[in-house]
């Protein structure tokens, strides 16, 4: 037996969460492009629950906000009052996001826990129940089969919908987070749902990692340097993308000190005050951002860093983004014979 | 269990000296004003690890912690060169200021018991080194003789050049201070030259011996054959390694050279592991 709901009993329980918490779920804006967005009790009937939607944006911005206050501070004569931010303790509710979105998650945990817990993203993450929909169709820039997912991958999601004739859903309750948050909501019934077959995998993304680490300079990143404009765009939409500036807002007296989403694509990520750039030019930023996603973080914490959502590529104006980077980089795979020993060694202090 | 503490919220410090080191350099001295906090750090640090020092309402800045271990008070140096340190060279004593860290790794000085130590550095890099300097001269009977190569552009850019003739006066401490050609003033006592060339001429014996070369890439760059042709394996070559970092907590993702995170991996590095990364520094 599987248990459904109805859409209006999905919006009901939108609006009734909407009340004592926060609920995101994607939200057409006026232009008719869709985003994740936080949605109001009495906006409920804008939701957009549909398995074949790709969303502008990712869910990483409830999680791991653009912006964010970390303390603020006050001058008091010679002395300065700091006072911490408050613990994020509001229940939220993330609705309807691809399973590619939510799957993004348990892969960024350990990044904000090695040795120093950041406190910011995992009491969010605490207090967050994630509701996914089962893909209902692939589009050209999906990958999410060659990075060891699916269109019903239910990783970091508490419940997965699966959409039925009516305005129906399957729900697969995952975790104790989505039977509490379904609980008597739903009916038994005998109708099961399905996902897409999603892409075709091409892609041999172990290759592709014995690649990256052999071949730091090569010709191809000054042919994607080419391309590339720079803008960051694809950073700000991948829901893997964490990379974070630590500015002060205010004036001398008061002010706040605020974490930023900031870009590896941008010259100034890695500027020295020296005038000395370690990443001079936009292959070698390019570079860093393939390298990271594909052989630095699976080495560190063993995961890819890369959903294969598929935003980047959406969004870019150079018609760049994970994917078709990949592909050129496989077929610069294919043509090396002999397998190149890694390069880059782990640095172990030496015992 | 979720953690409560912010690991981004630094510990209010006061300002105890500022000394000016050159034209464009100072030194300070601050004071942790929670004693549990000092207790804490005094506990952690290590010569060779960094911490994050803040102007609020400007931002926050990495530098190393110039001082040894036996220091009540945190110590570091700066050059004037952006908008926090602009605002780090107006602080005065008694101001309040905030500090992060110690974050990073460290010299291996229990390791080096019982070697001869070699210390080669120029211009700015002289803090790095010299709390490296200060932990051993503090324990002189453990280490064998101790070589001090420092150089800068001229005269008035020597880091802590009071200290320079201090240190020489140790037993088995030889100091070679050296300005590039055209900075020596009249009275300059010291060397002429380049510092990979001076200390080429120094007479110091590599054997049993480790070396710390903190400088300008170029002063390393031609350093290094010199310290390999004295018989020192890249293994006992160490280097601090700089890259631009805003959390030093191995979050923000911009100090990586490769797979190495250079606030938490580093930022000390032997030759022999610094030949094992990409170029991304």
């Amino acid at each position: 037996m599987s248990q459904v709901i109805s859409l209006a009993d999905i919006r009901r329980l939108a609006a009734d969460f909407a009340q004592s918490g926060i609920v995101a779920a994607p939200l057409p804006t006026d232009s008719g492009k869709v985003f994740y967005q936080k949605v109001a009790a009495e906006e409920v009937q804008n939701i957009v629950l549909d398995g074949s939607l790709k969303c502008v944006n990712s869910i990483k911005e409830f999680l791991f906000p653009r912006h964010e206050v970390l303390y603020t501070f006050l001058r008091k004569g010679n002395d300065v009052e700091l006072t911490d931010a408050p613990v994020f303790d509001t229940p939220q509710l993330i609705l309807g996001c691809r399973p590619c979105e939510s799957a993004s998650l348990p892969i960024l945990d350990p990044v904000f826990a090695w040795d120093f817990n950041d406190r910011f993203f995992q009491s969010r993450r605490a207090m967050t129940t994630v509701v996914s929909i089962a893909c209902q169709k692939a589009d050209s820039d999906c990958f999410c089969t060659d990075v060891g997912g699916s269109p019903e991958n239910t990783s970091g999601a508490d419940a997965i919908l699966y959409p039925l004739d009516g305005d129906r859903f399957e729900v697969r309750l995952l975790t104790e987070k989505g039977k509490v948050l379904f609980a008597g909501k739903t009916t038994e019934s005998s109708d099961v749902g399905h996902a897409c077959e999603g892409p075709k995998a091409t892609l041999d993304t172990a290759k592709i990692t014995r690649w990256l680490n052999s071949h730091f300079n090569d010709p191809l990143w000054s042919e994607l340097a080419h391309q590339c404009v720079g803008c960051g765009a694809c950073t700000s939409v991948c829901p893997t993308c964490h990379c974070f500036d630590i500015v002060d807002e205010g004036s001398y007296q008061k002010g706040r000190r605020v974490k930023n989403w900031d870009y590896c694509q941008s010259a100034l990520f890695t500027l020295h005050a020296s005038g000395h750039n370690p990443r001079p030019d936009q292959g070698a930023r390019q570079r860093q951002r393939i390298t990271h996603k594909f052989a630095i973080y699976p080495e560190k914490f063993g995961a890819i860093l890369c959903t294969g959502c598929g935003n980047c590529s959406r969004l870019c104006s150079a018609a760049l983004g994970i994917k078709p980077a990949l592909e050129k980089i496989s077929s610069e795979a294919a043509e090396d014979l002999m397998p190149v020993p890694p390069l880059w060694v782990r640095n172990t202090q030496d015992k | 269990m979720q953690a409560q503490e912010n690991i981004y919220q630094p510990s209010r410090m006061t300002v105890e000296s500022v000394v000016q080191q050159t034209k464009d350099v100072k030194s300070v001295k601050i004071a942790f004003i929670d004693p549990e906090e000092q207790k804490k750090y005094k506990s952690a640090f290590r010569v060779g690890q960094f911490g994050l020092y803040s102007v609020f309402g400007v931002g926050e800045s990495v530098f190393n912690i110039c001082c040894s271990t036996s220091s009540d008070v945190v110590e570091f140096c700066f050059r004037r060169t952006g908008r926090v340190t602009d605002a780090l060279w107006r602080v005065e004593p008694g101001d309040v200021i905030g500090f992060r860290g110690p974050y990073g790794n460290s010299y291996p000085m229990e390791k080096w018991e019982g070697k001869n130590l070699i210390f080669v550095g120029g211009g700015i890099a002289m803090p790095p080194i010299r709390c490296a300097i200060l932990e051993a001269l503090e324990h002189r009977e453990k280490y064998g003789k101790i070589t001090v190569v420092y150089g800068a552009k001229s005269v008035g850019e020597l880091v802590f050049r009071d200290e320079l003739d201090q240190w020489a006066q140790y037993p088995n401490v030889e100091v070679v201070k050296t300005v590039d050609p055209g900075g020596e003033t009249p009275d300059w006592n010291g060397r002429v030259g380049f510092v990979p060339t001076v200390l080429g001429e120094a007479g110091i014996s590599g054997a049993n011996a480790v070396a710390l070369v903190v400088g300008p890439p170029i002063m390393i760059k031609f350093s290094l054959p010199v310290l390999q042709k004295l018989g020192i394996p890249d293994e006992a070559i160490y280097t601090s390694l700089e890259n631009r970092m805003k959390c030093g907590l191995g979050k923000c993702g911009r100090c990586n050279c490769g797979h190495i995170y250079v606030c938490k991996e580093g930022p000390v590095f032997t030759q022999a592991q610094i030949a094992r990364m990409p170029e991304d520094f």
